[in-house]
C-alpha cells in the first residue's frame, strides 16, 4: 500500500481506499486536516512525504493468545506477552480524540481500529517493549493507556528490531491520566541504519488534579517524528522532556501541543539537544493556555549544542494565551561545546574525545539523571554512548 | 640540570604579538618565580607552555626534557608531567568533580601503563588530600568548579596536582584572592610536592607566597620577555621599587 495515494481524496475516495466501514466521522476529520506534506505546520521540518510514498507490504493484525512475560512485548503492532495481574487486550477504540491536529493520529485509528488497551490497576512499573521484524512494511497499529484515580505508575518504553530495513511504523497512544494519579512514561528509542521510519501520533488526558511525567530520550539516526498532544485539566500538571542525540543524517524530534484547560494547570517543558553530522533536530512546541485554564503556569526550555557545522536543529517553542492571570517563560539557545572546558579537561590529560564525551554527558545529564531506577538510567547512559562512540571515533 | 627550556620564544593571541623572544630555563627540583606588571604575558608564557589554543607560537622553541613540546596536543604534555593551575579555572556544570579527578587521574595511570583506581579506590585515596586543603568532601560531590568560590576553586586546583603528580607544576596566580589559612593550606600542598625533583614555576604578585614556598630564582617578566634572573633577594627590592627601576640583565 502506497499511503500517498489518500493526498488530496475527498471522504468518500479515502473511504474507498481504505476500504472502511461506519467510521465517517474520522474519514471526515482525517480528509479535513489531509495527508500531511511540507506545507502542514507540523511536518513543515520534516520529510513525511518521502516516508508516505513507499510501496509497503501491509500486515494482518490477528489478536494472539498473550503470555506471560516480564513486561508487554507488541511484535509489529501485536501483543505476544503480558505481565501477570495487567489487562491487556485489544479492543474498538472509543475515546478518539475528535480535535487532534494531526492527519496521521485520525488515519492511525482508521487502519487500526482495534487499539492495544492496556489498564493498570493500582500502582506499577511496566514495561512496553515494541519489536520490528518485517521489511518494507507498513506496521501501524495503536495503544491506548488508561490508570486508576490515586495511583502512581511508571512506564518504560523500549524498541528493538530484527535486521529489517525501509519499513514505516505508524503509531502511538492515547493515554487516560485518571484524576489525583500520577503517570511518568520513559521513553528510549535508538534508531539506526534505515531500519525503519517512525510517525508517531500521541495524545494524552490529563484529568484533574493528575500528573504526567514524559521523558523522551530520542537517540542515533534515521527519521522520526513524534506529534504529542496533550490536554490538561484543573489543577492537573505534566512535565515533559525530549532529549535529542542526533548524528548521521537524522530527522528527529517532537512537535507537540499542551493545551491548557483547567483553572492552576501547569505545564513545564524542557527540550535538550545535541546534534551531530549533517543531524536536523525538530522541537517545535506549542503551550496554548485557554481562557479558562486561569492561574496557569508554563514553563518550556530548549538547549541545543551542534557538534559539526553542517547540523541543524529547528528550535521553536511558542507561547499561545488567551487570559492575563498567569505565570510563563519561555527560551531556546543554541551553540557548541565550550572551548575553554574541553581544554581545561584536555590538560589534565584527558583525550579529546574523552573531553568530548565527557561534555556531551553533562549536558544530557541534567535529563538522563532524573531517571531514578538505576538500572534504566545506565541503559540510557550505555545507549548514549554508544551513540556517542558511532560518530566520534579515534 | 635544566628540565625545560625556553628559546626566543615569540607568540602572539589573535593578531597581539604578547611574548617577544622570551628566554627561560628552569632547573629540575627548584622553584622559580616570575613576577611582573600586568599584562606583560605571564599567564600567556604558562597557556603557551600547556598548548593552549588561543594562543599561536610565531617564533623560537619550548623544549621539555630535550625534545620541542610545540606541537604536542594538550593532553599529551599532560600526561609527560606538565601541569598548570589555572589563573582562572573553568566551571563545568554537569560533570561531577570527582569522576573529572578520577578519569584524569586514570588517563595518567594508563598512560604509564599501571593498574586504574575504581570510585572506591579513589575515595580512599583522596581523603588526605582533602583533609590537608581544608576542603569538605561535598566539593568533590558537586560539579567541577561550578560555585565554588575564588578560595576553593583554587584548592581544588592544588588538589588536581596532589593527584596528579606531575613533574613541571606551573602556578598562575595560586594566591590571589585567598585568605590567610587558605594560602597556608595551598603553600603546604605546594611543600608536599617538593621533594627536589619537581619542578615549580610559580607566577604571583605578592611575596607572600614566596614566604611559604621559599623560591630558588626569581624571574622579572615585563612586556613579552625575561629581563632579569636573580636570587629571592630580589623580592623586597622589588616590593619596594617596582618594576619600573629593574634594569636587563
Ligand atoms: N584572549 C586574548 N585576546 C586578546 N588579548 C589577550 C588575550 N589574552 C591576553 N591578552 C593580552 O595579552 C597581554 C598579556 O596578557 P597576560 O594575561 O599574559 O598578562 P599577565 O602578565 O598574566 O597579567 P596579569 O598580571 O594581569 O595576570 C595583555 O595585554 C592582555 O590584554
Ligand atoms: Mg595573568
Amino acid at each position: 500500500m502506497n499511503l500517498i495515494t489518500l493526498k488530496n481524496k475527498n471522504a468518500q475516495e479515502v473511504s474507498t481506499l481504505l476500504e472502511t466501514k461506519g467510521q465517517d466521522s474520522l474519514i471526515e476529520k482525517f480528509t479535513s486536516l489531509g495527508l500531511p506534506h511540507k506545507m502542514t505546520e507540523e511536518y513543515h521540518y520534516f520529510d513525511v512525504e518521502k516516508l508516505l510514498d513507499h510501496d509497503y507490504k501491509t500486515l494482518d493484525y490477528i489478536p494472539k493468545s498473550i503470555e506471560e512475560g516480564e513486561k508487554v512485548e507488541i511484535v509489529d503492532g501485536v501483543v505476544i506477552k503480558a505481565p501477570k495481574g495487567l489487562r491487556v487486550y485489544s479492543e474498538i477504540c472509543e475515546s478518539i480524540d475528535m480535535e487532534h491536529f494531526d492527519g496521521l493520529y485520525y488515519l492511525g485509528h482508521l487502519l487500526s481500529p482495534r487499539v492495544i488497551k492496556i489498564e493498570v490497576d493500582g500502582d506499577a512499573h511496566v514495561e512496553i517493549l515494541h519489536k520490528y521484524t518485517q521489511s518494507d512494511a507498513l506496521i501501524n497499529y495503536r495503544v491506548e493507556i488508561s490508570n486508576q484515580a490515586n495511583r502512581h505508575v511508571t512506564m518504560y518504553e523500549n524498541f528493538e528490531t530484527g535486521d529489517i530495513s525501509n519499513t514505516l511504523v505508524l503509531y502511538g497512544y492515547d493515554m487516560h491520566i485518571a484524576q489525583d494519579s500520577t503517570l511518568r512514561m520513559v521513553r528510549l528509542q535508538t534508531m539506526s541504519d534505515n531500519k525503519y521510519s517512525m510517525v508517531s501520533s500521541h495524545n494524552v488526558n490529563v484529568g484533574k488534579n493528575a500528573n504526567v511525567v514524559l521523558k523522551n530520550f530520542d537517540l542515533g539516526g534515521d527519521n522520526a517524528l513524534q506529534v504529542l498532544k496533550v490536554e490538561l485539566g484543573e489543577h492537573a500538571h505534566i512535565d515533559a522532556e525530549h532529549l535529542l542525540y542526533l548524528n548521521d543524517d537524522s530527522k528527529r524530534g517532537t512537535a507537540s501541543q499542551i493545551i491548557h484547560r483547567g483553572e492552576h494547570s501547569t505545564s513545564r517543558q524542557v527540550a535538550k539537544n545535541i546534534l551531530d553530522g549533517q543531524a536536523r533536530g525538530i522541537f517545535d512546541a506549542l503551550i496554548r493556555v485557554e481562557k479558562t485554564a486561569k492561574f496557569t503556569k508554563a514553563e518550556q526550555n530548549a538547549k541545543s549544542i551542534l557538534l559539526h557545522k553542517k547540523a541543524y536543529m529547528v528550535s521553536k517553542p511558542q507561547l499561545e494565551i488567551y487570559i492575563d492571570e498567569l505565570e510563563a517563560s519561555h527560551g531556546a539557545t543554541t551553540g557548541q561545546l565550550d572551548e575553554k572546558q574541553l581544554f581545561y579537561l584536555q590538560s589534565r590529560g584527558i583525550s579529546y574525545l574523552e573531553a568530548r564525551k565527557i561534555l556531551v554527558i553533562a549536558f544530557a545529564n541534567t535529563l538522563i539523571e532524573t531517571v531514578k531506577d538505576t538500572r534504566h538510567q545506565e541503559r540510557i547512559k550505555d545507549a548514549f554512548e554508544a551513540v556517542f562512540y558511532a560518530s566520534n571515533k579515534e | 640540570m635544566s628540565i625545560m627550556k625556553i628559546e626566543n620564544l615569540e607568540a602572539k593571541i589573535g593578531d597581539k604579538n604578547i611574548l617577544k623572544g622570551l628566554n627561560l630555563e628552569l632547573e629540575a627540583g627548584k622553584v622559580h618565580a616570575i613576577m611582573g606588571p600586568n599584562g606583560a604575558g605571564k599567564s600567556t608564557l604558562s597557556k603557551t607552555i600547556v598548548g593552549h589554543y588561543d594562543v599561536e607560537i610565531t617564533g623560537g622553541d619550548i623544549t621539555y626534557k630535550g625534545k620541542s613540546i610545540k606541537d604536542m596536543e594538550p593532553e599529551e604534555r599532560a600526561l609527560e608531567g606538565i601541569f598548570l593551575s589555572f589563573q582562572h579555572p573553568v566551571e563545568i556544570p554537569g560533570v561531577n568533580n570527582a569522576y573529572f579527578l578520577r578519569t584524569a587521574l586514570n588517563a595518567k595511570l594508563k598512560y604509564e601503563g599501571k593498574e586504574e583506581l575504581n570510585a572506591a579506590e579513589f575515595l580512599r585515596a583522596m581523603k588526605k588530600h582533602l583533609e590537608m586543603l581544608g576542603m569538605k568532601s561535598d566539593m568533590i560531590s558537586r560539579s567541577l568548579n561550578e560555585g565554588f568560590s575564588g578560595g576553593e576553586k583554587k584548592r581544588n586546583e592544588i588538589l588536581q596536582m596532589l593527584i596528579l603528580e606531575p613533574e613541571v607544576i606551573i602556578l598562575d596566580e595560586i594566591d590571589s584572592g585567598l585568605d590567610i589559612d587558605a594560602l597556608r593550606q595551598v603553600s603546604e600542598g605546594i611543600n608536599k610536592m617538593k621533594d627536589g625533583k619537581r619542578t615549580f614555576l610559580v607566577i604571583t604578585h605578592y611575596s607572600r607566597i614566596l614566604d611559604y614556598i621559599e623560591p630558588d630564582y626569581i624571574h622579572v617578566l615585563k612586556d613579552g620577555k625575561v629581563i632579569k634572573t636573580a636570587g629571592p633577594e630580589l623580592v623586597p627590592y622589588l616590593e619596594e621599587h617596582g618594576y619600573d627601576g629593574i634594569k636587563e640583565d
